[in-house]
């Protein structure tokens, strides 16, 4: 009896909570993501970082255009985001409270955070930036190409690639679509799928 | 003592109860939660699902601009979605005026195009300069649309009727009957400086925009 109801239950919170799951998120038609397990693409992340997010990368010494895989990080949070998608408009703070967490948890030169604007232009994704105070790297990628090259995801869509020592390419370890419950579930979750 | 207790108290007295009694009396009311349509049009704005889905991608512009830089606006006058109005005369020796005009509400491209200017307020202040939207769309689906994108903090302005009068006059109504996604600079003396006849199927760069706003001196 208590084992019944307690699948009730179960079953009407999953009921209750998956609408609002749904709903933050741009969803994109013809999106596949890339599973869990598969080796992420070594995608263009421009010429355009700072000197501040070049470091925070790892790649301070390296200038010009730079790629994921210049990336030193064993582990990157990589969120493919749109300025003109509200729910990224809504889930900048969010995000910045995240790089916040990790932060303060140790876990910053372990984790790092990237965000690709897809198909927006260097100007608009320096807007995003500017009006949320966004502190972690954001690429521009005007022409959809590191979109495609992600399964042409929804917004905002995250990646957690991990990367073992000795490797260069990144495997994708978690992702999902839409806004997260919290930082700190979403930092624990981060934190127990990457090895 | 037998008079009516405080509701804390009774509820402290149900400590008690076996838990499964109390988890049937929730289990109701999660249902009823989880379905209510204020908590779901709240969290969980069916928005994508209710956007048009064309079957292939439009022909890019299908009309003939009427107008170049250098000619002065014609003038308008068209209903908002706030039940105001947006005249030509209201920005002459004032601002400047961007129009920017989409083909139709509920479409993917036009329901990702405006809630970027949300975030670009200061931009438009800046130059002096006031943003317009314009469709051929009537106002009651308009003001549906611009709703549940959850609002924009510009006009947003109707050329329904006389059907696509605006968007006839400068050249951008398309033969299906929407306007050509489109974006328009008008000086403060009423001058068109900018016109973008985009390809209907990709969102134009606010960077352009903005570069060429700049661009617009006395």
């Amino acid at each position: 009896m208590k084992k019944a109801i307690w699948a009730l239950v179960l079953a009407a919170l999953a009921l209750w909570s998956a609408p609002a799951w749904a709903g933050g998120a741009s969803e994109a038609a013809g999106s596949e993501p890339l599973p869990v397990g598969a080796a992420f693409p070594d995608v263009s992340l421009g010429a355009d970082l700072s000197p501040e997010h070049r470091a925070y990368l790892g790649i301070a010494k390296k200038s010009g255009p730079v790629r994921l895989a210049d990336v030193s990080a064993p582990v990157v949070i990589l969120e493919i985001f749109s300025m003109y998608c509200p729910h990224c408009q809504r889930e900048a703070p969010v995000l910045n409270d995240l790089y916040g967490l990790l932060a303060s948890g140790g876990h910053a030169d372990r984790v790092k955070m990237l965000g690709i604007g897809a198909g927006n232009s260097a100007m608009e994704v320096e807007l995003f930036r500017a009006k949320f105070d966004i502190r972690f790297p954001l690429a521009a990628d005007q022409n959809f190409t590191v979109h495609d090259a992600c399964g042409k995801v929804g917004t905002p869509y995250f990646y957690v690639l991990a990367r073992k020592p000795g490797e260069t390419a990144y495997t994708v370890v978690g992702s999902r679509l839409g806004r997260m419950d919290s930082p700190e579930s979403f930092a624990a979750d981060v934190l127990a799928d990457a090895p | 003592m037998n008079q009516a207790q405080p509701w804390m108290t009774r509820l402290a007295s149900r400590r008690r109860a076996p838990l499964y009694r109390i988890l049937l009396t929730a289990l109701p009311l999660l249902v009823v939660v989880g379905f209510s349509p204020a908590v779901r049009a709240e969290e969980a704005p069916a928005f994508t699902d209710s956007l048009f889905q064309a079957s292939e991608p439009l022909k890019a512009v299908d009309s003939v601009l009427a107008v170049k830089v250098g000619d002065p606006m014609p003038d308008f006058d068209l209903p908002t979605i706030d039940g105001g109005r947006v005249r030509r005369t209201d920005f002459v020796g004032k601002k400047k005026l961007v129009l920017s005009f989409v083909p139709a509400a509920w479409t993917p491209v036009c329901s990702g195009q405006w809630p970027g200017y949300n975030i670009a307020r200061e931009l438009f202040a800046a130059e002096n300069a006031e943003l317009v939207g314009v469709s051929v769309d009537n106002v009651p689906s308009l003001h549906a649309w611009v709703t549940q994108m959850g609002g924009l903090w510009f006009p947003v302005a109707s050329d329904f009727w006389p059907h696509g009068a605006l968007s006839g006059r400068l050249g951008i109504l398309r033969p299906e009957g929407v306007a050509e996604r489109a974006l328009f600079i008008v000086d403060e003396k009423g001058v068109i400086r900018y016109i973008d006849v985009h390809d209907i199927n990709a969102r134009p760069d606010l960077g352009a925009l903005i570069t060429a706003l700049r661009g617009v001196k006395d």
